[in-house]
Order: structure tokens, then C-alpha cells, then sequence
């Protein structure tokens, strides 16, 4: 009988007990977890053809799910490619979360690794869900056809039933299972026997999100709802500077608080232990603890700093490391009868994700396994985390992911800091130790979209052909300081801070995107959409400058530039159809920005007005077309959409960290606002379906608003802002010249 | 000791007077469906009704909670059937859903003593909470979906 890998089946062995526990937490969606609990406790015969899928005598399907939750949907998009492929009865499917590393059901786009980020779940797993799928439906009808004793041929599917239509005989997939002799070989499938683009029973046809129940009732489990016998809280009081470190500390104070227990000094700070979440955090700020002053970091002021990394962008003898290099930039700009410059600013973005750091975690008494509940876009890097930070092997550590209240990538780190102080403050008390970092904690100790300064030139021919094009972002190694070992197996091109200055969309002869090298001023991370919130944002904001410069309108200008390439000829067509693109404004006026990036295609536009007075920008419609291929969920697609404009107009207008002698100034909402529902524009979004292998949707929606938003602008003031975020105070400076 | 209500039952929380409620309810009752995101009063995630008010938890003190009945999500309906967990699920409101357990608390508010509110009334009412998937949207359309269907 086929079997999965032996890592999975240990799994299924050892702990399925644990598998069950999490079901009940609401990970295993597809019915009540009472539901849940009784179809696993009566699956008496089952079959796993492939790692991805099991098929059990009482009927249940269970498929496993290789990425996290975080509200992009794929809980419920990437199982559900497996069962259409399968022809599965959907409602008979249970979905498991992996919870343990293992390359083989690792994401390829992240050396294997269990990995959700850059819209990049669908994109790498479409295929060996469908594949599975089509594997274990073929078993089926072999099986079947075998029982009966008719040809293959003769034998069809219907949701979880073979069927033979000459006799009318049917067998559930179950029954199957239950009866059947499987062969020690499994089919292979053809690509031409997987089903078509438009054939799907589910893909296509808005089947509703799974975690839309558990999350409308409060019973949905998040990081921080962890709740483990005899857990106690810690709360840790950090450096307020990278680096530094607690040189001495009185806890007197702290320790007389009614159910503080412990005090627990930790390399960057010191932990106050309790019986209760509110004397931990009371204790915390009874501590009195004199800090190192010997920290590099002391000197990071992001103004200077942000500065000194313009110098080094517009200093063309500084080389950097190519991003995307065509033709011959530099001949190619030297030949040039005309060249356009100009550079762009742009600050630290914080994830402002709404679930705070926090993490609970047993660790045994030698201090080297440990249990975690964690909030985690990557399990494999919690889990080889936690063991490098131990120096124990990842079999020791046993992961619990829940649900995500927010990633943004800000849960992508190798080093998750939350997790070691629960790590280290649990290996000293020798009890389950919940740690919540408090909303000041997680700004003050946050890991930011890092500062970039961005110098962009073009060359235009004789004939006003542009010929060559220049992108240079200054910015330091990111992926390095996120995870050391991709940085290392990345040579040197960091994805992270140049994702987007490809603009592989239009067709420009000689080319050349660059990384240029700058000091790490601040704790930096992934933020959502990778780093197109700010590529693009001087990319297509500089293509607006470039069709003013020729005297075209920005709308033709892009399409002269891309009219070789259809699926980005369509977003822009669709999107100026949306928002009527010729029709004159009073008032208010457009802006475009063609933004789609690695496989997805999107263009939006803003219509904007300016308060003369102050400033100010109001954004009142934001319309935006998209095609990321073959849609399995439009309705879904649609939501992230939106989403990602609002999180990104909210970005470009006023987000914006600012860092004075090594100290983040931002503390909590009030000053680090975000949008609220007062200030949404009307957005209006298009999810186009092609026939096209189906990529990322979950971040495209972000890429296009800076650039759009400054574009318009323009378009009303004549005036050019290129410091995102794009204040009042900005504006008005540059109205005014 | 306090004496109040949460969702109907009574309870007797052993903690200190200025314990918010917040976390009396996550931490010491394990009423985890309610939630908390800044602490200050600024993104609503904690919201529950207090006699029947929208109220931020982690701003009240437990002392000002005796005698009180609190509702959380948990019990706001017996069967996550409220008009408002009806119209959530139908528009698919939720995408990360951490913030949704306060943003439903605070509309069921709305609709309590605005039965058919219009889309400013609800815009007013709901720019307390935040949402940073950016569901908003979602959100107005699923209030607008209770408030017929009541």
C-alpha cells in the first residue's frame, strides 16, 4: 500500500493526539471540532497515496496544508485545488496545518522551507496539489474498475463516489479504501490528464473561505489566546537601543507587586515573571535598569542617515549588485541625446499588524526541547529557531502555529525575539511561560520596511525611443539581517529590498536595477508586498516624469512601452475603462501607476484632490485591475484587492517611522496612525480571470498606490513629491517650490 | 473579590481592582475572543458591551465592572447566529480576523439603538476600531446586510 514519507507517517504515529488538539483550536475547519474529533478517532482504514493526501474507509479526506493562515485564504484555496483534482466532496475534507519542518512539503521558492510569504502559496503549490489530487483520484477508479472488472475507460467520478455508468454501479471513495488492494506503484498522471483551465467543479466558483465562522464568533486561536496548564507571563522590559543591554537592574520594586514571582535578566533586557499577565507588565515598569551605551546604533538618526544613503545613490562611481541587467545601460545612456533624473526618499513603514509579538513556550528541564505556541508565517524557521537558540535539532522542537493576526511579513524572521524570551525566560522558571509584548514594545522593538533612496535615470534616442533605464536603490542587506543563511545562498541578491525595480514589463533595450550597499541603521523586515511598496512607487513614479518630459499623456506613454505585452496592455486598458480615463476632473485629478510584479499584472489609478491650504491629500476613488492568472477564488481575490489599496493609501499618506539617536519615536496608534473606515476612498477593483498558471494576489493590490496617488498629484498641482510618505507638510513644500 | 456578569453567568474574579478588564477576561476567565491590540482606547480590538454599551476593555478597570453585566463575542449570540455573525460570514468580512471580534461588538452596538443606520451612521459609529487587512468595506456592506435582515 503506498505510504507517505516516513517523516510524515512518524507524525501520524507519534503525535496525532497533538494533531487533534489543534484541530479543536479551529485549524481543522471543515466542520465542528467535535465533528473533527470523531471522523479522525473513526478513520479505520486509511490510505495516504502521497504525502498531501489521506483517504480514510469512513469517508473523510484530510489534506495537508504546507503554508499558514494569515488572511489571504489559502487555508481554503490551496486544499481545495487538491480536491477538485480529486474530485473530492468538499465538505467531507479536513485540512491540516504541517506543524513540523520538512523540506518535502517546503515551499521551493524558500529553499524548501515551510514559508508564507510574497504571494508566492498559490503560485508554488498549484501544481503538486493538482498533481496529488489527480494521482489519488486515479488509484480510485483503478481500484474500482479492478472490483468491477471493467476497463478504466468505463469508469468516471462524481464528489467522492466512483461511478460506472454502463452498470450504474458506485463505490464512495471510502468503500474503497475499506475494500480495496492498492498497487505498490502509483499512476503517474500526464499533464494533458489533469483537468483544464474553466473545467474546475470548485476552482473558479467562489466556495467560501473556511475560517470565516471561527472568526466571526471569537473562537478562532491566535498566537496570543495560548492558554497551557500551569502557564505563567512574563513581561520583558528591552533595550531601548539595539544592542545595548541591561548593565544592572533593581527589581525591589517589581518583586513587591502581589503575584510577581521571578525576575529573569536576558541578554537585551530583563523579564519580570507572575502569575498574571497584569502584574508581569506592572512589574515591568517597576524595573529600574541601567542600559550599555556602547552601541553603534546610538548613532542612527533616520533623517542623516536617509540622506547619507542619497549621497551614496547619486554617486554613480559607487557600483552595487545587479537586480535585472539587459543590453548595455551605460553605453547606452552615454550615447543618449537626452537623459532624465531624479531620486526618491522613503522612510521606515511599520507592519502595525493588529495581533502584538507574543509566545508561549515550555522548554524541559535540560533546556533542550521545548514545546511553542507561536503566530509564525514560517514553521520551519520557528522550529530552527528555536533549536539553533537552544543548540538542541529540530525534532525537539514541537511547534504549535495558530492563527495569525496579521503577517505582513513581519513573522518571517529566523531570529523571532518573542519567541526566545519565552524560550529563555521558561528554561529559567521551569514553567510554560506566555510572553505579550505590549503594542509600545512591538513598535519600539519592531523590524520596519527598511529606509531607501532610490535614484532613477533614462535615456531617450533620437527619435524620443527610451533606450536606457537606470534604477539604483540604496538600502542595506535586509535578507541578511532577516535570515542568514538565504542571504547567503542568495548571491547577494536580496529580494527583499529590490523586488520590483525589475519592471520586466516594458520593453526597454538596456537595462540595469541595482542594490547599492548602505549601512543597517534599524531593525528591518519584509513588509507586505515585499519591497514594491517603495520600488514602485519611484519606478512608475518616474515613468509619469518621463511622459511629461516627452509631452504624452502617462497612460500612452506606458502602453508604447509595453504594447508587446498583452496581459499588461489589458490590466491597463481595463483600469483606465474603470475610472474613465480621458474625462476631464474639476477639482481632483488622476494618477496611474502600472505595478504588477513576479507573475501578477496589476495597474491602478487615484483620482485626488489637494487642500491648498494645508496640504493635505484626499484620496476619493481608487480603482484597480488585476490579473494574477487563473482564479481559484474571485470573490477572495477581490478582498485582498481592497485590502492592499487600503493598506497601501494608508502607507503612502502617512505612515512613518522616524528613529532619534537609536530610538524608535513612534509608541502606539495615536502616533502611528493608520486608515481607519473614516477615511477609505470609494475603491473599486477588478480581478480579471486569464488562462494563465495562477500566481500571487494576496500583496499586488499595494504595489501601484504611491506611485498612482503622487502621479495624481501632479496631474492637479504641477507639482512632484517624491518622499514617500507623501504628508501635508511634504506636499506643501513642493507646491510651493 | 469583584462580583459582575459575563455573558449571563455570574463570576468572581480574585484580582486586583485595577486589572483591566480586558484581561480578566482573556487571561483569568479564558474568554480568548475578545482581543488586544494597543492597550490605549485607539483600535477597538478589545470591545465588549458593558449593561449594553460598546466599551473598550483594556481601558475599564475590573472596579468598574462590579455589579455589571459584560457581554464578550462568546456571548453574544447562542449559536454564532447574530444577524451581524450571519452577515459576516455571508460577506466573508474577516480576512486575518484578529480585529473582527471588536468590530462586531462595536456594530451590534449600533444596531441596538440604530436599527437601520445609514452608511454615515455606520462610518461614524465603527471609526473607532481598526482593521488593518483593510476590510472596511466588507464590513459596512455586512451591517447593512443585518440591519435588513433583522
Amino acid at each position: 500500500m503506498p505510504v507517505a514519507s516516513t517523516n510524515r507517517r512518524e507524525f501520524l504515529q507519534g503525535v496525532s493526539g497533538l494533531t487533534l488538539i489543534i484541530g479543536s483550536s479551529g485549524l481543522i475547519t471543515a466542520c465542528s471540532p467535535e465533528q473533527a474529533q470523531e471522523i479522525a478517532e473513526t478513520r479505520s482504514t486509511e490510505i495516504t497515496p502521497n504525502i498531501w493526501v489521506t483517504l480514510a474507509s469512513n469517508d473523510s479526506i484530510t489534506i495537508q496544508f504546507p503554508a499558514t493562515e494569515m488572511g489571504q485564504g489559502t487555508s481554503t484555496s490551496l486544499p481545495l485545488i487538491l480536491a477538485d483534482e480529486l474530485d473530492a466532496d468538499w465538505n467531507k475534507v479536513i485540512v491540516e496545518t504541517v506543524d513540523f519542518h520538512d523540506e518535502a512539503y517546503g515551499n521551493p521558492f524558500f529553499q524548501n522551507m515551510l514559508y508564507t510569504a510574497g504571494s508566492l502559496t498559490i503560485q508554488a503549490y498549484f501544481e503538486p496539489m493538482r498533481r496529488a489530487g489527480a494521482q489519488a483520484r486515479r488509484l480510485l477508479m483503478q481500484s474500482a474498475a479492478e472490483t468491477w472488472g471493467v476497463p478504466i475507460t468505463e469508469v468516471e467520478t462524481e464528489p467522492s463516489i466512483v461511478t460506472h455508468p454502463a452498470s450504474g454501479r458506485r463505490l464512495s471513495y471510502g468503500e474503497i479504501v475499506a475494500n480495496a488492494e492498492f498497487p505498490e506503484t502509483l499512476p503517474e498522471i500526464e499533464d494533458s490528464e489533469l483537468k483544464a483551465y474553466g473545467e474546475h467543479r470548485y476552482l473558479g466558483h467562489d466556495i467560501p473561505r473556511r475560517d470565516m465562522l471561527t472568526k466571526s464568533n471569537g473562537s478562532a486561536q491566535f498566537g496570543i489566546d495560548a492558554q497551557v496548564p500551569g502557564m505563567v507571563y512574563a513581561s520583558v522590559l528591552r533595550a531601548p537601543v539595539e544592542d545595548e543591554e541591561p548593565i544592572e537592574f533593581d527589581g525591589s520594586a517589581a518583586l513587591a507587586i502581589d503575584g510577581v514571582t521571578d525576575i529573569v535578566p536576558l541578554p537585551w533586557g530583563v523579564a519580570v515573571v507572575a502569575n498574571t499577565y497584569e502584574a508581569s507588565k506592572w512589574g515591568k515598569e517597576a524595573l529600574s535598569v541601567t542600559w550599555s551605551q556602547t552601541s553603534r546604533f546610538r548613532e542612527a538618526n533616520l533623517e542623516s542617515d536617509l540622506e547619507a544613503y542619497v549621497d551614496q545613490v547619486e554617486n554613480l562611481s559607487q557600483t552595487g549588485t545587479a537586480w535585472r541587467e539587459t543590453g548595455d545601460m551605460s553605453a547606452a545612456m552615454k550615447d543618449a541625446v537626452e537623459v532624465v533624473e531624479a531620486t526618491y526618499r522613503t522612510d521606515p513603514a511599520y507592519h502595525a499588524q493588529m495581533e502584538p509579538m507574543n509566545a508561549t513556550a515550555s522548554v524541559t528541564e535540560d533546556g533542550k526541547a521545548a514545546e511553542i505556541w507561536v503566530s509564525t508565517q514560517t514553521q520551519s524557521l520557528s522550529i530552527l529557531g528555536a533549536a539553533e537558540f537552544l543548540e538542541t535539532t529540530p525534532d525537539k522542537i514541537t511547534l504549535h502555529p495558530m492563527f495569525i493576526g496579521g503577517g505582513y511579513g513581519r513573522r518571517t524572521l529566523r531570529r523571532q525575539k518573542y519567541v526566545e524570551d519565552a524560550l529563555l525566560v521558561s528554561k529559567a522558571i521551569q514553567k510554560p511561560v506566555k510572553v505579550i509584548w505590549t503594542r509600545e514594545d512591538d513598535l519600539k522593538d519592531g523590524t520596519f520596511r527598511n529606509t531607501a533612496a532610490q535614484c532613477l535615470r533614462a535615456g531617450f534616442d533620437e527619435e524620443g525611443h527610451l533606450v536606457a533605464w537606470h534604477h539604483r536603490v540604496a538600502a542595506p542587506k535586509v535578507l541578511e539581517y532577516m535570515n542568514p543563511p538565504r542571504w547567503e545562498a542568495s548571491g547577494g541578491r536580496d529580494v527583499i529590498v529590490m523586488l520590483g525595480s525589475e519592471s520586466s514589463r516594458y520593453d526597454i533595450p538596456n537595462f540595469l536595477a541595482e542594490h547599492i550597499l548602505t549601512e543597517r541603521h534599524s531593525r528591518v523586515c519584509a513588509w507586505r508586498g515585499v519591497a514594491t511598496s517603495y520600488t514602485k512607487f519611484a519606478a512608475e513614479s518616474f515613468v509619469d516624469e518621463l511622459a511629461v518630459a516627452r509631452g504624452m499623456d502617462p497612460l500612452q506613454f506606458r502602453m508604447g512601452l509595453c504594447h508587446n505585452n498583452p496581459r499588461a496592455m489589458n490590466v491597463l486598458k481595463t483600469v483606465a475603462e474603470m475610472a474613465d480615463w480621458s474625462r476631464p476632473r474639476e477639482g481632483t485629478a488622476l494618477g496611474l501607476a502600472l505595478a504588477g510584479y513576479s507573475s501578477t499584472f496589476a495597474a491602478g489609478i487615484a483620482e485626488i484632490s489637494v487642500d491648498d491650504v494645508n496640504g493635505a491629500i484626499t484620496v476619493h476613488n481608487y480603482w484597480l485591475a488585476a490579473d494574477a492568472g487563473y482564479l481559484i477564488s474571485p470573490k477572495n481575490s477581490e478582498a485582498q484587492l481592497e485590502g492592499n489599496v487600503i493598506f497601501g493609501i494608508s502607507n503612502a499618506l502617512k505612515e512613518r517611522i522616524n528613529i532619534i539617536a537609536g530610538e524608535v519615536q513612534q509608541s502606539n496608534y495615536f502616533d502611528y496612525p493608520v486608515m481607519r473606515m473614516n477615511e477609505i476612498p470609494n475603491v473599486e477593483v477588478r480581478a480579471i480571470s486569464t488562462n494563465n498558471p495562477p500566481t500571487g494576489m494576496g500583496e499586488i493590490g499595494l504595489a501601484s498606490t504611491g506611485a498612482a496617488i503622487a502621479n495624481g498629484v501632479f496631474a492637479l498641482t504641477k507639482a512632484r513629491v517624491r518622499h514617500l510618505p507623501l504628508t501635508p507638510e511634504r506636499v506643501l513644500a513642493v507646491i510651493r517650490g | 473579590m469583584a462580583n459582575f456578569t459575563v455573558n449571563g453567568q455570574p463570576i468572581e474574579v480574585d484580582a486586583n481592582p485595577n486589572t483591566p478588564l480586558l484581561w480578566v477576561i482573556r487571561e483569568h476567565l479564558k474568554f480568548t475572543g475578545t482581543k488586544f491590540g494597543c492597550g490605549v482606547g485607539q483600535c477597538g480590538a478589545c470591545t465588549v458591551h458593558v449593561n449594553g454599551t460598546a466599551t473598550y476593555s483594556c481601558l475599564t478597570p475590573l472596579s468598574a465592572v462590579e455589579g455589571s453585566e459584560v457581554t464578550t463575542i462568546e456571548g453574544l449570540s447562542p449559536n454564532s447566529d447574530h444577524p451581524l455573525q450571519k452577515a459576516w460570514i455571508a460577506e466573508e468580512v474577516p480576512q486575518c480576523g484578529y480585529c473582527q471580534s471588536g468590530q462586531i461588538m462595536r456594530a451590534a452596538n449600533l444596531l441596538e439603538t440604530t436599527p437601520n443606520p445609514t452608511r454615515e451612521e455606520i462610518v461614524a459609529h465603527m471609526s473607532t476600531n481598526i482593521c488593518r487587512c483593510g476590510t472596511y468595506s466588507r464590513i459596512i456592506r455586512a451591517i447593512q446586510r443585518a440591519a435588513r435582515e433583522v
